[in-house]
């Protein structure tokens, strides 16, 4: 592990004492007046932002990292607890519409340094190299301006920086993982006794949970709350796999700041800086580069709420792309019940996935395909899973008793992006007075059928496995796309580089510029494509 | 009404005694739902009555409140603690919740000639079956589906946010900083306690 110390001590720069936060390399932290300019201000520390000042405050580069949220303290502020982490994620108001609205908040936004990988599961798959070429191979979706040999080495890094247990994998693009997998709980059993029993291969991981000794984290205590903020410091978030090393080299979180407005120059074309709100108070930070790193909502947003003159319809928006292509998985959970008790609770909820359905299957009817993969609901989560069926009352008290019997599988179908769905600016306004976002989504056939697929065959496990009955509820997870990559203007908003094409400082590095989505969790391609974006600002600016 | 479970699942086991053994980040908030106090803070007098009678009727309680899941949910309203979202074609959270209420207390005047906190649980049950029947229909001008999930949303994450709803269920709760030492089927902590009749099924029976 000596190469990744050399590029990232964040493990390093921990407390070593069982505790979570170094604070005096908070208390240390530089800080940059508003009269300077700095190199570069980041809009967002989540998975791309805090990849993105890690790797630029390594090159030397002066820079800012804003975040809405706050600058977590996971033994003060965390609790082990489902009901009481509703704090991670991003509560101000947002309008969902469509044919098919998807429901926002624990599944798939964030707020606060370190995004929404505080509470993400922590499944880190690569995406598959076909996964940047659906448009050539399979006549669906869009081609990426880039390859999958392109991003391939920083997958590789950001694996050893998180770090991330698992089996050698076999899908995709073959490849090993830096740290063993991690033992098994009751609900990754019975996913592999149903698919070896119906021929189905399955492997342990990926997840960015260390295993074993990494710098001065934590080992994990398989206590199973990794969606409600890891306090122990063993799953994977920038908060403590990125920032520590941004701190350490000179950058500046400003936490608690919300950015309102990008600031452009009529005359040069340019971006010169950001207004944003602190304590109530309006602030003016002047800047060379501005990298907007948001996520798929408030990326969109910020760039419509940031009109001008020149871009009356919003930054970056002369052919409006900005907001479209906005993509959620599928992700129907299908449980079973077992004679068995399997405590799906007890053990990280990210244990076991299946790859084999991930591409286009020629005898199938429908174009790309769906991956399976353990989920561990809690009970708050698990009571959404039966009130889906209709239970209510007494007969949702009587099954509920029936919690330790059930294990619990979840897909992730890759519903295709296609331009309807999109992020506009609803009439309500927000706190600062801004327009929220708008998010209006709806399938098409092709999502449709593979839902009902990838159903099919998690059925057919719990089945194999001995499930006596099951029950399968319909949802969305993740969230790529909004201002996706393209080789040209006309066809998305950033290039290969995550660099807009409208206005030549202004970059984008987050989950918006994704073309496509596979049937992968996005948090370590995010994370790749900001190491990749970072490494070429920084060499040629 | 006979309570929601013929017998308890799990006998002996209590979350509670395991308190000691949490963080205490966790274990004040754990303490804090075991008494929310009464404190009416949101709805009107009418809407509380109703709401009541609804919640009671939602989690399978009865007079004896095991989980007093109103006034939880009521600090919520109060604090607009929504999840941010909201459905275009629903009222936001708060008023969703107001004006089903009142709907709620419309529909049993006009069947029972009585508010519906004064029609009996069983009424109360068949109002609420029927209700729950309309799907994605109107109901007042509001997209029944989206009020009912409304519904169970608030109230179930408020029920089972509370330790005797987990000791309910074989729960433990927190296991912060301890974890747990034995994964997999079948496998139990010092401190759970097995399942009776498991061979009765998702659904206990007397």
């Amino acid at each position: 592990m000596s190469g990744v110390r050399e590029r990232n001590a964040s493990a390093w720069l921990l407390p070593a004492d069982g505790t979570t936060t170094n604070h005096q390399l908070r208390e240390d932290m530089r800080r940059y007046p508003t009269t300077d300019t700095v190199d570069a201000v980041v809009i967002g520390c989540g998975a791309g932002g805090g990849t993105m000042l890690q790797r630029l405050a390594r090159a030397g580069w002066k820079v800012v990292g804003f975040d809405a949220g706050p600058f977590w303290d996971p033994d003060r502020d965390w609790v082990s607890d489902e009901a009481g982490s509703h704090q991670l994620f991003w509560n101000d108001p947002r309008v969902i519409s469509g044919a098919d609205p998807v429901p926002l908040g624990s599944n798939n936004s964030g707020r606060g340094v370190g995004g929404s990988m505080v509470h993400f599961a922590g499944y880190v798959p690569r995406f598959h190299p076909s996964d940047f070429q659906t448009h050539t191979l399979d006549g669906v979706g869009a081609d990426w301006p880039i390859a999958y040999d392109d991003l391939e080495p920083y997958y590789g890094q950001i694996e050893g920086e998180l770090p991330v247990a698992g089996e050698d994998w076999p899908w995709g693009r073959p490849h090993s993982y830096p740290h063993r997998p991690h033992p098994v709980g009751g609900n990754g059993e019975v996913f592999q006794r149903g698919a070896n029993a119906i021929g189905l291969p399955t492997r342990v991981g990926p997840v960015a949970i260390a295993n074993g000794r990494f710098g001065h984290r934590n080992h994990c205590i398989y206590r199973g709350f990794c969606l409600q903020g890891c306090k122990v410091n063993a799953k994977a978030s920038p908060l403590i796999t990125h920032i520590p090393d941004a701190l350490d080299h000179g950058a500046e979180i400003r936490s608690d700041s919300m950015v309102t407005r990008i600031v452009t120059d009529e005359h040069t074309g340019k971006a010169t800086g950001v207004e944003y709100v602190s304590d109530g108070v309006a602030h003016f930070q002047p800047a060379d580069v501005v990298i907007v790193a948001g996520y798929s909502i408030e990326t969109p947003r910020l760039l419509l709420n940031s009109a001008s003159k020149r871009f009356p319809d919003g930054l970056c928006n002369d052919f409006d792309l900005v907001g479209r292509y906005l993509m959620v998985q599928g992700a129907p959970q299908t449980a079973g019940r077992m004679d068995q008790e399997v405590r799906m609770y007890k053990a990280p909820p990210p244990e076991v996935s299946c790859e084999e359905y991930y591409e286009t299957d020629p005898t199938k009817p429908y174009k790309r395909g769906y991956s399976i993969q353990t989920v561990s609901p809690l009970p708050i989560t698990w009571s959404e899973h039966l009130t889906a069926q209709g239970y209510w009352g007494t007969e949702l008290r009587r099954r509920m008793s029936d919690y330790v019997h059930w294990a619990s599988l979840g897909a992730l179908c890759e519903l295709l992006p296609l331009p309807g769905n999109r992020v506009t600016l609803d009439e309500q306004k927000d706190r600062h007075g801004l327009p929220v976002a708008n998010m209006s989504y709806s399938m098409c056939d092709n999502d449709r059928q593979l839902l009902r697929a990838a159903q099919s065959t998690m059925e057919d496990v719990l089945n194999a496995a001995g499930a006596s009955e099951t029950v399968t509820i319909q949802r969305f997870a993740h969230l790529v796309g909004g201002a996706r990559m393209a080789t040209s203007e006309r066809d998305g908003v950033v290039d290969a580089d995550c660099r807009s094409f409208a206005v030549p400082n202004l970059y984008i590095s987050d989950g918006s510029v994704l073309p496509t989505q596979g049937s992968a969790n996005p948090a370590l391609t995010i994370m790749s494509l900001a190491a990749r974006a970072a490494d070429r600002l920084a060499r040629h600016g | 009404m006979s309570p929601a479970l013929p017998y308890p699942r799990f006998p002996g086991f209590d979350v509670m005694a395991q308190a000691d053994h949490w963080d205490p980040v966790t274990r004040d908030l754990v303490e804090s739902r075991l008494d929310p106090g009464t404190a009416a803070s949101f709805f009107s007098l009418t809407e509380r009555r109703a709401a009541g009678a609804l919640v009671n009727r939602l989690t399978g309680q009865d007079d004896e409140q095991m989980v007093p899941v109103l006034p939880m949910l009521e600090a919520r309203l109060a604090a607009g603690t929504t999840d941010g979202w909201h459905y275009q074609k629903l009222p936001h959270d708060a008023d969703a919740w107001r004006q089903s209420l009142l709907h709620l207390d419309a529909d049993a005047q006009a069947r029972h000639g009585a508010d519906f906190a004064d029609c009996s649980p069983e009424e109360q049950n068949q109002l609420l079956e029927d209700l729950q029947g309309l799907g994605d229909d109107e109901w007042h001008g509001l997209w029944m589906h989206g009020i009912w999930s409304l519904w169970m949303r608030y109230v179930c994450a408020e029920f089972y946010s509370h330790p005797l709803a987990w000791q309910e269920i074989g729960f433990p709760g927190p296991a912060f900083p301890r974890g747990y030492k034995n994964i997999g089927l079948d496998r139990r902590e010092g401190a759970e306690v097995p399942q009776a009749h498991p061979e009765q099924g998702s659904e206990p029976h007397a």
